[in-house]
């Protein structure tokens, strides 16, 4: 085997900098490199998985029982609200940008994103709007609590309060670091791919996230239209939302779901991703029709914004539209099908192995069928009319993302965090999470089923004992412990594993893709030279197939990286002092707005000035 | 890592499966009243109920399928210690792919034809020219008005309708948007602020039917609940003869606790949200999104407050003493009534049946 690594020691490669990077603190606030941005999200998205796993865990000792007043009313409705906030956007998200951050570039032989500066101005936008939605809980000593898919007219300033603005503010600030996250990798994928990567080339999970980012660029700017909307009723006094001045409520409702939908596929196709990535190295076979799985990935993104009526059968759109739509959503399963198909064809006549990141990787697939078969129930309208918001629904979504999208996380953290720490995780420990975190998502999810079909709407901070709903409940409740602790098992072989992990290596699976062939973690700059592909699992073909093995050039090529900058957080800063301006605009708090809003615009400009004038 | 740790890890899906089957298999004895629309009592809900049955058989041999392969695969396909040459290197096979792209097509078609045919079955307008029971259905923070027009009946919360007979609802909602459920007569629809929706059903069975608000609605969502009682059409509790007794004022306190009752209704602030008709009766233009229920026959309710407490004097004491306690962010007012005034008052509310 050719040795691609015993090229840094003979050329000893450097690359070249306008300003050095910083060290320390300051390295992590002023970095533009992707890796250290993916590890920032990748982190803030485990943090915010535990805050909302919390949440989840008190809401469900309410509902252990009947008729119970442990959080009631509003306080429920807020642990509700952000548990599902938090999750979606907060946690999942962002681990999935830490993967996309850390891994798109190496997967297609770049050094970094296409827009270094702009992927930081992402994350510390992010950043901004994770501390400002749940920065509620500060200042008004209250959740928001109108849902995550905050239906006006509650979330006008009619029925509710001040945690509302922190919500919307938050999300809007969330809603431009997907955008612009969005714009950056789609033009990365395109452009800076290894020359010889043709996009039939790209690896899968690459692939889907290049579909993701679409979704993001283009399914986030109608909920930020609905924000600001919203923000203008709230602040401004508009009736955009208020029906008895001639507004619409159903308005919120198309422009949400038009960006919900598309969340969905933005939520589950890394995963799909991930274990497109991971199937193949343990089964030692290529991916089963490669290409049909791109292609279904690509459809479904497609067909991802023509579906999302479907959310909205009970609102009365009419026999038309809500034919239209279910038809449409029907569409979905058949991609769906496809992929699903192909894994299984990945692992017939394979060799498997079964590491953590396997298990999950396998597990992904009959917890994500159950999830897709049950939201083929719901595409159908005379069904849906009886299931929509019932616990029939919240077993739906959580079959889909948790027993799929965040299974597929973990199978990916067990895989890829030795790229990332150069430290593997501690195998029985990973069997120990993967088995009590499978049996306490059934445990938890499973009967939630039954409890929609027995008429348990969802959302519903108390039943009464008569309902039937008490031994479903119980168990559902016990279920949670189940995954929190699996999770706790999870980051405690996480941190351990820093120190004590065994030594990883640059290829510890004996795996196909590009990020393997760098030392683990990667240097600053990836690669010591360009890798020149030549197939669509370029290192195994290196490793196993002759002739295809990656030239090595003669010498060092001179490489020039990013500079560390301040700018990217100048400008999230000034960002967040106007949407903090517009929060507090009407004077709540007891702080001026408009001179906020005034401070923010100028330093938004200063810092945009001071960004594009900046030598890299 | 320990051994123990490793027995554990062996042990530990056994350890979690009983537990779960005992519990399952106690839920399955569990008493449902609300057992929904698998057990329809209406023809809406019966079509709500054959979807079910079809797509769960349909579901069924797709997921049996997709966990047989995955069994067999996991049985079959695993490396053999010692053994170190690779599987055969498969890209895939062009036949399959379209095979497996063809049939759930199909399948997918093969659902979604009758799929329609059942929505715009369910979205078909009653026959006007027959017998119908229409009824305004207007969502209010935390509780259902009921308004029939043709009747010109106003109450609340329980919905008395006829066997057989059509019923149409027109849902609109006061202030924000509620949903209107009572699973076993017919599927959900959003009462709207701004809107009117209908919904139809003909209901085939006598008795009590419960259900309850099912879109986020505030504070107290949770306690916003429905009763349709669908009576016989004849009989002494036929649907005629609830319509005439409702007709009917209030009946007249008749003992000094009852009166005192109506002293407290009428002096300490409940007439400004409240009408019982013969008693007082509050202006068209008096009426409002805060506005509460008719209370002209409400001793004749099976529960007060949306199907949250059980009526009973006790309760209603309880209830009109703090509403918030028991509701909360309910917006009636908390008026500091004494002990004795709520019982007076309840008294003379469980009184008028």
């Amino acid at each position: 085997m050719a040795s691609i690594l015993d090229f840094a020691a003979a050329q000893k490669p450097i690359y070249h900098q306008e300003r050095p990077s910083k060290t320390g603190l300051l390295d992590w606030l002023t970095t533009v490199d992707h890796k250290k941005i993916g590890i920032l999200y990748g982190g803030a998205g485990l943090f915010w998985l535990m805050v909302g796993g919390l949440e989840a865990l008190l809401f469900r000792i309410q509902l252990a029982k009947p008729d119970q007043h442990i959080f009631i009313g509003d306080t429920y409705n807020g642990l509700v609200t952000m548990h599902a906030t938090t999750m979606v956007f907060l946690a999942v998200m962002p681990m999935i940008a830490g993967f996309s951050n850390y891994f798109v570039p190496l997967m297609i032989g770049a050094r970094d994103v296409a827009f270094p500066r702009m992927n930081a101005f992402s994350w510390w936008t992010f950043f901004a709007g994770s501390l400002t939605i749940n920065a509620s809980l500060l200042f008004c000593g209250a959740f928001p609590a109108a849902g995550w898919t905050g239906y006006a007219p509650l979330t006008t300033s009619e029925f509710s309060g001040m945690p509302i603005d922190f919500w919307w503010a938050g999300l809007t600030l969330l809603a431009v670091s997907s955008m612009v996250a969005g714009v950056n990798f789609v033009v990365t994928i395109l452009n800076l791919r290894a020359p010889g990567m043709t996009l039939m080339r790209v690896p899968v999970l690459a692939w889907m996230m290049l579909v993701i980012q679409f979704l993001l660029a283009f399914s986030f700017p109608p909920i930020t239209v609905g924000l600001i909307l919203l923000a203008f009723d709230r602040t401004f006094g508009t009736v955009f939302y208020s029906t008895n001045m001639g507004g619409d409520p159903h308005l919120w409702q198309h422009l949400f779901w038009l960006f919900g939908h598309p969340e969905v596929y933005v939520l589950i196709l890394p995963s799909m991703g991930i274990v497109s990535e991971i199937l193949p190295v343990f089964t030692r076979r290529p991916l089963f029709g490669h290409h049909a799985v791109i292609f279904s990935g690509v459809f479904i993104g497609f067909v991802g914004f023509g579906v999302w009526g479907h959310h909205m059968f009970t609102a009365g759109m009419g026999p038309i539209a809500d034919a239209a739509f279910a038809s449409t959503t029907a569409i979905v399963a058949i991609p769906t099908g496809v992929k699903i198909f192909n894994w299984l064809g990945t692992l017939w006549n394979s060799k498997m192995t079964f590491p953590t990141a396997m298990l999950f990787a396998i597990s992904f697939i009959p917890m994500f069928t159950i999830g897709g078969l049950s939201g083929m129930m719901h595409a159908s309208p005379p069904l849906d009319l009886q299931q929509h918001d019932t616990y029939f629904v919240v077993a739906h979504f959580h079959y889909v993302l948790v027993g799929g999208a965040l299974q597929g996380l973990f199978a990916g953290f067990y895989f890829y965090i030795p790229k990332i720490s150069g430290k593997m995780l501690d195998e029985t420990l990973g069997k120990i999470h993967f088995w009590v975190f499978l049996v306490g998502f059934n445990v938890t999810f499973f009967p939630m089923h039954l409890l929609g079909n027995h008429g348990m709407p969802r959302r519903i901070y108390t039943y009464p004992a008569d309902a039937g709903w008490n031994t479903e409940n119980l168990i559902a409740t016990g279920g949670v412990f189940l995954m929190t602790a699996a999770t706790l098992v999870f980051v405690y072989n996480l941190l351990t594993s820093l120190k004590n992990g065994k030594d990883a290596g640059s290829d510890p699976w004996d795996a196909n893709t590009l990020e393997w062939m760098t030392t683990s973690p990667p240097p600053v700059h990836n690669f010591d030279f360009t890798p020149i592909v030549l197939s669509e699992r370029p290192l195994w073909d290196h490793k196993y197939t002759p002739g295809f093995e990656i030239p090595v050039p003669e010498k060092a090529e001179e490489i020039h990286m990013p500079s560390p900058s301040w700018k990217p957080m100048w400008v999230s800063a000034s960002a967040g002092v106007i949407i903090v301006g517009l929060l507090t605009f009407n004077g709540v708090l007891g702080i001026p707005g408009w001179p906020l809003c005034i401070v923010g615009a100028v330093g938004v400009i200063l810092s945009v000035y001071a960004w594009v004038s900046e030598p890299v | 890592m320990s051994n123990a740790l490793r027995l554990f890890q062996k042990r530990l899906p056994s350890l979690v499966l009983f537990p779960l089957l005992a519990g399952l298999a106690a839920a399955c004895n569990e008493a449902h009243p609300r057992d929904a629309y698998q057990n329809p009592a209406a023809d809406a809900s019966e079509i709500s109920a054959w979807f079910y049955n079809t797509y769960l058989v349909l579901d069924s041999v797709v997921l049996f399928i997709v966990l047989a392969a995955l069994v067999v695969a996991l049985i079959k396909f695993r490396k053999k210690p010692g053994d170190d040459t690779l599987p055969e290197q498969s890209f895939g096979d062009p036949r399959l792919e379209i095979a497996w792209t063809i049939v759930p097509t199909l399948v997918v078609l093969g659902i979604t034809v009758p799929t329609l045919g059942g929505l715009f079955e369910l979205a078909k307008r009653p026959d006007v020219n027959q017998k119908i029971v229409d009824i305004d259905v207007t969502g209010k923070q935390w509780w259902w008005e009921l308004d029939y027009k043709k009747e010109g009946i106003n109450t609340a919360n329980e919905m008395h309708v006829e066997v057989g007979t059509q019923v149409m609802l027109h849902l609109t909602s006061a202030d924000v948007i509620h949903a209107w459920w009572v699973p076993r007569l017919s599927g959900k629809r959003d009462a709207t602020p701004g809107r009117n929706y209908p919904l139809n059903f003909r209901p085939k069975e006598v008795g009590s039917f419960d259900g309850q608000c099912a879109e986020l609605c505030g504070a107290s969502h949770a306690l916003m609940g429905i009763r349709i009682i669908v009576h016989p059409k004849d009989g002494p509790d036929s649907y005629d003869n609830w319509v005439k007794r409702v007709k009917e004022a209030a009946a007249k306190p008749t003992t000094p606790e009852q009166e005192a009752g109506q002293k407290v209704f009428m002096n300490k602030g409940c007439v400004a949200c409240h009408t019982i008709v013969g008693v007082s009766e509050l202006a068209a233009g008096a009426r409002s999104r805060t506005s509460g229920p008719n209370l002209t026959h409400v001793g004749s309710r099976d529960y007060i407050a949306a199907h949250t407490l059980k009526n009973s004097p006790e309760n209603i004491a309880t209830w009109v003493k703090n509403p918030q306690a028991v509701k909360p962010g309910a917006l009636m007012s908390n008026l500091g009534l004494t002990d004795q005034e709520a019982k007076d008052v309840a008294a003379f509310l469980t009184s008028l049946k």
